[in-house]
């Protein structure tokens, strides 16, 4: 992108910065989707329509009712403590800062103590639309 | 190519990354002068001790370190904590338990001791000799789990780090053997594990995390240690990381680094070379990829008991496609339920303890040229399909609308056949072109005939199926009304029935660098390294094939985590 601008300058820069804002959005969303594929896909899948692993699909999660995929056999320990919730930023959050915490007894185990980490995560989740 | 033969590749390639980084390190310090050590360069970070692993072994290992007013921080390569510990059961075996002791059982030290030595070296044991048939170093590293493990499993419920239930009627894994005299009572679980104490490891991840950040101990996530520097005087002085996000920093440890990154299941290299079966893999954390083995190398270590594995049969399509959700196979359920090899035959007790059901995975036939069992197959009728389904324990057979994708079926027993060459067929690259026999189905048969002729008089004359009282513990659930033996039951004359495919895996490795029985790393000499630890699976345990009892994996680790921290800290503090 850099050499771009400098080959045309004569370009406005408000159109350049435009497209600086999307590239730098790109950019941020492979870096969260690094992350999330690091730290979920070992038990979940990611695309539409996507099996489940040892933990349900995640395609659109933001925006759906807590224990509602039909195809996943949820554990008492997360039925107990989520359903009746949707999942939002807030929500997901608490879960990834420490899930037992959120749902003890959930089949899930994970924290993150790393409030940038949690934020790359969540921004890639969200973007599964 | 296969995914093994990718996974080679990429380990290799990691390895030499590694390689070229720390080469690239020595190339800087060259240029800022020869004499300089490479714990002269700049550090990013210090701690006073840095724990390199967040499961089982690293949770604890930092808790007791902190408690003793250190600067602690975990390093964990996962995305977050837990490691292998968070998908166990996480029984922990602690010989002469403070609830055994107040309630009178008995578990004298010499009684433990001939236990263990009896299991540990078969071979050698001898009950009159001073050492029992055990080397030095066994002895004392069997001795030091007596010993420790009890103080060490008190102060981490007294800190309400790992609160704990007693399993007084939990019995040992060979409760019949005139060697063991405290047959049961030496399990403990973490205190809200489930009645069925399948689930304890996310009870204990939980407790043992709440504590550690309570405590300020830090937990720093997708951090993986590549290398130990070693400065001038040959002390471990920290180590190098390689993060997530692509950077790389240098950790200095004031006093110690202590090693808790699991032992090597998932690097196909390592398994290949050292383990003297070809195992597809195991129930380990994915991030456990011998991370130590490699790392220390450079350090001149003794590597011992490279040779073993804490083991369990695994279904082998989830071992394929590396399932990092995938448990051990610790409770094959079912009473209508037998297992047989490609010729259909029924060749060993289906209801053995997991640990020692897996070397019959990997006999050699010598005059045939081939692992007869190396893919084995359970299979079960609509009974046990109703009846003894479990989602806990790893059990093969599942509750209807759970993950069933390892299930194959038939209306028939030779359509189950024909389903179980299928799958096969498409793992032929992975099982060596593995296939049923021709005389599969007329084996399978008369196998069956013989199993219902014996599961009606309720006992196995042919391999003493229920016969040990471990295992009508791991056998789950069967019909209500049943009595006799309930680990048996004919299978029903017509279909549906259904099979699994199932090899021989790991829990973990329990080789690695020998260390002394505070958990110091030693060299060729026999001397520690200063400052360098291991504990769990990454560093040898002394256990060689046996596997004393449940939890005979966590009991010690959290007795070497309580003696690795007390010697640490006494490491004089590198300014």
């Amino acid at each position: 992108m850099k050499p771009f601008i400098r080959r045309t300058p004569a370009l406005m820069m408000l159109a350049a910065s435009i497209g600086l804002v999307d590239i730098a959005r790109a950019d941020d969303l492979a870096v969260a989707q690094k992350l999330a594929t690091n730290h979920c896909a070992v038990c979940h899948t990611f695309d539409k329509g996507g099996p489940p692993g040892q933990g349900p699909n995640l395609f659109g999660l933001i925006g759906r009712k807590a224990a509602s995929e039909t195809n996943f056999t949820y554990s008492d320990g997360y039925s107990k403590a989520m359903t009746g919730k949707v999942w939002d930023e807030q929500m997901l959050d608490a879960w990834l800062t420490d899930v037992q915490a959120v749902a003890p007894g959930s089949a899930m185990v994970y924290s993150q103590d790393d409030p940038a980490k949690r934020q790359k995560i969540i921004t890639y989740i969200k973007s599964l639309h | 190519m296969n995914e093994e033969k990718q996974k080679l590749e990429l380990s290799r390639r990691n390895f030499m990354k590694a390689s070229a980084a720390g080469t690239a390190v020595a190339a800087l310090s060259g240029v800022a002068g020869r004499a300089m050590a490479s714990d002269e360069l700049p550090f990013d970070r210090e701690h006073d001790i840095v724990v390199v692993g967040g499961g089982g072994s690293g949770l604890p290992t930092a808790l007791f370190s902190r408690w003793l007013g250190n600067d602690v921080v975990i390093l964990e390569k996962a995305g977050s904590p837990g490691g292998t510990a968070a998908k166990a059961a996480f029984w922990y075996w602690v010989p002469n338990n403070k609830p055994m002791r107040d309630a009178g059982m008995v578990d004298n030290k010499d009684d433990y001791m001939r236990y263990v030595a009896r299991l540990t070296r078969p071979q050698s044991y001898d009950a009159a000799s001073p050492k029992l048939g055990l080397s030095d170093w066994e002895y004392e590293m069997c001795e030091a789990i007596y010993e420790s493990a009890s103080p060490a499993a008190e102060l981490l419920a007294e800190r309400d780090a790992l609160p704990y239930r007693h399993c007084p009627d939990v019995p040992d894994y060979w409760s019949e053997l005139p060697e063991d005299k405290a047959k049961k009572g030496r399990v403990l679980v973490p205190k809200e594990a489930r009645p069925s104490m399948s689930d304890g490891g996310r009870v204990a991840i939980r407790t043992l995390t709440a504590a550690a950040k309570r405590d300020g101990v830090q937990i720093r996530t997708g951090e993986r240690v590549v290398k130990v520097i070693i400065n001038s005087k040959g002390e471990a002085a920290g180590v190098e990381v390689e993060t997530e996000e692509g950077t790389r920093e240098r950790v200095k440890a004031r006093k110690a680094v202590i090693f808790a990154t699991g032992g090597f299941t998932h690097d196909p290299e390592l398994r290949r070379n050292f383990l003297n079966a070809p195992v597809y893999g195991g129930c380990a954390a994915l991030t456990n990829e011998g991370d130590f083995i490699r790392i220390s190398s450079d350090l001149g270590v003794q590597l011992r008991n490279m040779n073993y594995a804490w083991s369990c049969p695994i279904l082998l399509e989830k071992a394929l496609a590396k399932d990092g959700s995938m448990s051990g196979i610790f409770t094959m359920n079912g009473d209508s339920m037998l297992m047989v090899n490609k010729y259909g035959k029924r060749i060993v007790n289906e209801k053995t303890v997991y640990n020692e059901m897996v070397p019959t995975f990997f006999q050699w036939d010598g005059d045939r040229a081939e692992y007869p069992n190396l893919v084995m197959f359970s299979i079960w009728d609509q009974q046990a399909q109703d009846n003894c389904s479990s989602d806990e324990y790893g059990s093969p057979i599942v509750p209807k609308g759970g993950n069933d994708r390892h299930v194959v079926r038939g209306e028939t027993l030779e359509e189950l056949a024909t389903n179980i060459a299928a799958r096969l067929d498409k793992h032929a690259s992975d099982i060596g072109g593995l296939k049923l026999s021709a005389d599969f189905n007329l084996n399978l048969k008369a196998t069956l005939k013989r199993f219902n002729e014996l599961a009606k008089k309720g006992k196995d004359l042919d391999f003493h199926r229920g016969e040990l009282a471990i295992q009508g513990v791991f056998t789950g659930p069967v019909k209500s009304n049943r009595t006799g033996n309930l680990t048996m039951y004919p299978l029903a004359a017509k279909g549906p029935y259904y099979a699994a495919l199932i090899t021989g895996g790991n829990l973990d490795t329990k080789g690695g660098p020998k260390t002394n029985s505070v958990g110091q790393v030693l060299n060729n000499a026999n001397a520690p390294i200063p400052g360098l630890y291991g504990v769990g699976n990454c560093v040898a345990s002394a256990s060689g094939r046996a596997y004393w009892a449940g939890g005979s994996t966590l009991g010690p680790i959290i007795a070497f985590a309580y003696r690795a921290a007390n010697q640490a800290h006494k490491e004089a503090a590198r300014s």
